[in-house]
């Protein structure tokens, strides 16, 4: 060891690094709860294979036909799609923003464990961005807490919904068209927002639910999840 | 009362549900993960969340522990992970302070023969020189000697190849070099 790295080994201990607190309570009552959490986890699973069931019999004649809801999205299958368009994936969003910026409007931070792009996006209580892997352009969107109604999604019949191995909970949208709407700020107006969905993934982690949207197959998106949450 | 279990015992017993020896885990280990956590968050508050759901994340996550590897270079690859996250969230550069003066170091009657060899006017300088290392150089010295890990270590924990931590600390050192000598 050279002079300067012993004067650095030194200065170490000279930090005004605090004594960690024993966190071995805290930890084992978080560890402790999880039996809990994992029966919602079987329940909720069970719900969904309760769920893709009732998806297969002949649709009813109601206009909306199932909904169901994972975190902050809706889910709700129909006869009928609202009118959407094909549009950018960031397409209502807002402008693009600094990360600091868009967490300030968000009022969420956001996690995301790999190379930070430059552009964000914000609206109160999501925050978004735009994502490059294996080659395509993905839309990662964070929503903190639970609250129903935020943002929806509507799937038309030809859109498969099932379980995805990710979080606590997760689900995958495939295939047919399918529509996202959200309600949207601009200035002091709110407006609906609407367009045509690709492939998507959603599963919640803690208090928050993330959103994958783009061109990739479930395992691919998967993967990319798994990344960005690590 | 029993010998005491080694750190393989502990974890096998963990992987098979025994929160008791997690909890003798997060005791052993809790002090370096919440170090590692605050050089790199830079506040007490955001180590201690980052160690404690570190400890939670790598509980969940025993089923992926490779079998006989070493348990602190993983566990603390997650809790600098949280730690970089926080540290992200709120835009801030972490920023290591000396402690107060007239303080001793924790459980230190006198001064270490190392610490001796500093003054207090060379100590001031270098540590305002790893503050002024760019982020991935400083984050490299401050785990190396600051936590002590091995170059090992902090390549785990960093998520980096042990070539690349490597080379950012010889480009670190040759820069703190100029303020030490």
């Amino acid at each position: 060891m050279t002079e300067l790295e012993r004067a650095l080994v030194a200065l170490g201990r000279e930090l005004d690094i605090p004594a960690g607190p024993d966190l071995r309570s805290r930890v084992r009552e978080r560890i402790e709860r999880k039996p809990r959490r994992r029966r919602a986890v079987v329940l909720a699973v069970a719900l969904l294979t309760a769920l893709g069931i009732a998806l297969a019999v002949p649709p009813a004649r109601s206009a909306i036909l199932r909904f169901f809801h994972i975190g902050s999205v809706t889910i709700e299958r129909v006869e009928t799609l609202p009118h959407a368009q094909e549009r950018s994936l960031v397409a209502g969003l807002g402008p693009p923003l600094s990360l600091r910026e868009a967490e300030k409007i968000a009022g969420v931070a956001l996690v995301l464990n790999a190379p930070r792009p430059r552009r964000f996006y914000a609206q109160p209580g999501l925050i978004a961005t735009l994502l490059h892997y294996r080659g395509t352009s993905v839309l990662l969107a964070e929503l903190q807490g639970d609250q129903m109604g935020l943002t929806k999604k509507l799937a038309g019949p030809g859109t498969t919904v099932e379980p995805a191995p990710i979080g606590s909970f997760g689900l995958w949208l495939e295939g047919g068209k399918h529509v996202l709407m959200w309600s949207a700020a601009s200035g002091e107006i709110r407006q609906m927002e609407r367009r045509l969905a690709g492939n998507v993934l959603i599963w919640t982690e803690g208090n928050r639910t993330y959103r994958l949207e783009g061109g990739l197959n479930m395992g691919q998106m998967v993967e990319l999840g798994r990344q960005i949450t690590r | 009362m029993g010998r005491p279990l080694d750190e393989s015992d502990l974890i096998g017993r963990a992987r098979r549900g025994d929160t008791h020896a997690y909890e003798e885990l997060v005791h052993a280990h809790q002090g370096i993960a919440f170090r590692t956590a605050y050089v790199i968050a830079g506040n007490a508050a955001d180590a201690e969340d980052a160690a404690q759901d570190g400890f939670v994340k790598a509980w969940r996550a025993l089923g992926r522990f490779r079998e006989g590897a070493p348990f602190r270079p993983w566990l603390l690859q997650i809790v600098a992970n949280e730690a970089r996250n926080r540290r992200r969230s709120t835009g801030r550069r972490a920023h290591l302070a000396l402690r107060a003066a007239t303080e001793q170091p924790s459980g230190d009657a006198a001064p270490s023969p190392e610490a001796s060899l500093l003054s207090a006017e060379l100590r001031t300088a270098l540590l305002a020189a790893v503050n002024d290392l760019p982020e991935d150089q400083r984050t490299v010295i401050a785990l190396r000697f600051f936590v002590g890990l091995s170059e090992h270590e902090v390549a785990e924990a960093l998520s980096l190849p042990e070539g690349t931590v490597k080379s950012r600390s010889a480009r670190a050192l040759e820069r703190l070099r100029a303020s030490y000598d």
